[in-house]
């Protein structure tokens, strides 16, 4: 996406305009069906939010918060860095970020996919209920925290903290990790799972082969209080 | 002398038997009377037999104790504590049976900023409890009820049910910190938005719900195995404090293209700071919820020793409100052990624009109604006393996701219940207003109050009854 042609696309400036009109531009041009192109972003907070299947934007620069964020279906390329929380409650579509992704990102997606060229911020994953994040970089700390399912895959390692206290989903390392969260285990993956995300990062042009794989998964001692009896609650 | 009675001073007669001294309780041969009633009684204040019963639990269970409904602590006062004073002579009372007295209620008025605001009939909803803590026939009976009397439900955190959404025809959409199944297309689905910070059960904590309530049709919602005991997260996973906030409550604006007002519901600790902070930050309705508030699960602890009483908060609350200039802006709604129209008068003329009840509207489907006595039998409790909504086992099928007790609601029948009890509670607080003069209930005020004790005038800032004047400092 970010490989089609410049000149196919509607250019929409952001700069200091109220964000609701660059929104309302935005949302105008992807009901016209036109790939779109966002420049002078400034970093702007909310940029993108809640767009649906269809939507081929290129931001050409850094964005704030949320870009992309309650995603439903749009692609989403953002040239530079992140703020917090891009492509955050997503349901589907896909987003790349060239940069660094900020903190919290892909914070309780449902699905879709986030592909992340240079590193992540902490908490990436955090909540996440579906869809895969790929950082191509390191993370840092507190990776997937609370996460229900999904995947997160880290290409050059993790912070402090990987897995932490998640219920689900699962964390693929390929490098160091700074150390192991709260109730999370290193478990050996087996060929079926190594070949799908492989099959992940292919779709992305990556090469997954060869790599010296750490699955990070819930240990699920946090799972339940001592008891899973409903008898033994009735002497409160 | 003093420590030494044995004067040399002797009696004119020969001094009496010991066994007759002593005289028998009549109970236990030769144990002295008056002494056995002080071990009937147990007389410690510190060491009740509630709190020796609380460190035997403790000393077995090793953790805290998890139990639902709401707080025992009965040191919080009551709005029991305040009483009208309706219009005499200084005002005009309105006539009950021919002047009439209005209860619309609108909330998120922002033109420019809501397109669509909220307006109820009357100025009480369903408060925010999910599906999950209530069985989904409760949820949609609750939807029901408040539906025939233009009132609305909230969600609760577990997401958005769709017996709910087909039931309610104003529904809040909660926003918590585990975000269970929220995405665009259940946003836009929404009335209102709600960002959850806490609530007044279990200030400062997320959300709980034993394994015993996670149910297949809950997990998949909460995107959750089975089965587990759902500890949610207390802070957001995306924004942490009022700065983050702000561009949060912006993105849900660009979401839903300023279409429908944003709450905030927070527990009552700092309001006189904390309804500042979230009023700055742009939200359009803030919900105080008292520590009185009702849950599903919680903490015991939490329940009996965090958070302030409802009372104290609402004029807090809206002190605040007035001290930053947004009064005109943002509505206020309090919530926390709001019983009967008498507690929602009285929240109003505190400073309140509308009210929420949980534990009364689930009373009003039917929780410790007097049926099915031989189950609350086996949970070792009685109608009236019964708290089991952790268990999942409640015996009128309320507060559970088993299939047999939850299909003990009559869905129409119950819905009747909470449309009469809502009915009722506004007749109540249109009774008081217009006993007050009060054309519209949302004119009632602190001036039409009185307090009954100290603690009730300090809380509230009510003048103190017969001597008009608040209890100050």
């Amino acid at each position: 996406m970010g490989s089609k042609n410049m000149a196919e696309r509607v250019e929409i400036t952001a700069g200091d305009r109220p964000v609701r009109e660059i929104n309302q531009d935005i949302r105008g041009q992807v009901q016209a069906g036109k790939p779109i192109v966002v420049s002078n972003t400034m970093s702007r907070h909310n940029l993108g939010v809640g767009l649906p299947a269809g939507a081929d934007i290129l931001f050409k620069g850094s964005v704030g918060y949320y870009c992309g964020g309650l995603n439903d279906g749009a692609r989403i390329h953002v040239t530079r860095d992140c703020g917090w929380g891009v492509g955050e409650a997503m349901a589907t579509g896909h987003i790349t970020v060239d940069g660094y992704a900020g903190m919290s990102a892909g914070a309780s997606m449902l699905g879709g996919s986030i592909h992340v060229r240079g590193n992540a911020g902490p908490r990436c994953g955090v909540a996440m209920k579906g869809g895969d994040i790929i950082v191509e970089g390191s993370i840092g700390y507190l990776s997937g925290f609370m996460a229900h399912a999904g995947r997160i895959i880290a290409l050059g390692g993790t912070d402090d903290a990987a897995g932490d206290s998640l219920w689900g989903g699962e964390v693929w390392v390929d490098g160091p990790i700074g150390s192991l969260g709260v109730d999370s285990k290193i478990i050996e993956p087996d060929s079926v799972e190594v070949e799908s995300v492989e099959a992940l990062l292919a779709q992305h042009g990556l090469d997954g082969s060869g790599r010296d794989w750490k699955k990070i998964v819930s240990a699920q001692r946090l799972w339940h209080f001592e008891s899973r009896d409903a008898r033994a609650w009735l002497m409160i | 002398m003093a420590d030494d009675l044995k004067t040399p001073w002797e009696y004119p007669f020969e001094p009496a038997a010991e066994e007759l001294i002593g005289f028998a309780d009549g109970a236990i041969e030769n144990r002295p009377a008056g002494i056995p009633s002080s071990y009937d009684r147990g007389g410690s204040i510190r060491w009740t037999p509630e709190s020796i019963s609380e460190i035997h639990a403790l000393s077995q269970l090793g953790r805290y104790q998890i139990r639902g409904f709401n707080t025992f602590n009965k040191s919080f006062p009551t709005l029991d504590d305040l009483v009208f004073v309706p219009a005499t002579m200084t005002r005009l009372p309105l006539e009950g049976y021919r002047e009439s007295c209005d209860t619309g209620t609108v909330l998120g008025d922002r033109p420019g900023l809501v397109e669509q605001p909220l307006e109820l009939d009357i100025p009480i909803y369903i408060a925010s409890m999910s599906f999950g803590a209530l069985s989904a026939p409760a949820k949609a009976a609750l939807g029901y009820g408040a539906s025939k009397v233009g009132s609305m439900t909230c969600t609760g955190e577990g997401g958005m049910l769709e017996d709910e959404r087909r039931a309610s025809q104003t529904l809040v959409y909660q926003m918590t910190p585990s975000r269970y199944m929220l995405d665009l297309e259940h946003l836009r689905k929404a009335n209102a938005i709600e960002l959850v910070v806490g609530q007044g059960a279990k200030p400062g904590t997320g959300g709980l719900l034993l394994g015993m309530k996670v149910s297949d049709r809950v997990a998949d919602m909460r995107s959750l195995p089975t089965g587990v005991d759902q500890r949610s997260t207390v802070r957001h996973p995306d924004f942490l404090g009022a700065d983050d906030m702000q561009i949060k409550i912006e993105e849900l604006r660009e979401a839903t293209n300023y279409q429908v007002p944003i709450f905030l519901k927070m527990g009552a600790t700092r309001p006189r700071w904390d309804v500042a902070i979230a009023a700055k930050a742009g939200v359009d309705v803030i919900v105080v919820d008292g520590a009185e508030g009702g849950t599903g699960a919680s903490p015991e602890l939490l329940m009996d020793h965090t958070g302030i009483p409802t009372m104290s908060a609402i004029p807090a609350a809206r002190e605040a409100l007035e001290d930053c200039g947004k009064a005109d802006e943002v509505k206020l709604v309090a919530a926390g052990g709001i019983r009967s129209g008498a507690d929602a008068a009285k929240c109003l003329a505190l400073g309140a624009d509308a009210v929420m009840v949980g534990l009364g509207s689930m009373i009003a489907l039917g929780c410790n109604s007097p049926r099915y006595l031989e189950s609350y039998q086996a949970l070792g409790t009685s109608p009236g006393r019964c708290h089991h909504c952790h268990t999942g086992l409640c015996p009128v099928g309320v507060a559970t996701q088993d299939p047999e007790l939850e299909s003990r609601i009559d869905v129409a029948a119950a819905s009747e219940r909470v449309a009469r009890y809502l009915t009722a509670m506004t007749m109540e607080i249109s009774l008081l207003a217009k006993a007050c003069g009060k054309s519209s209930v949302h004119n009632l005020e602190k001036e039409d109050l009185r307090a009954l004790s100290m603690e009730a005038s300090a809380f509230t800032g009510v003048k103190m009854a017969g001597i008009d004047k608040p209890f100050t400092w």
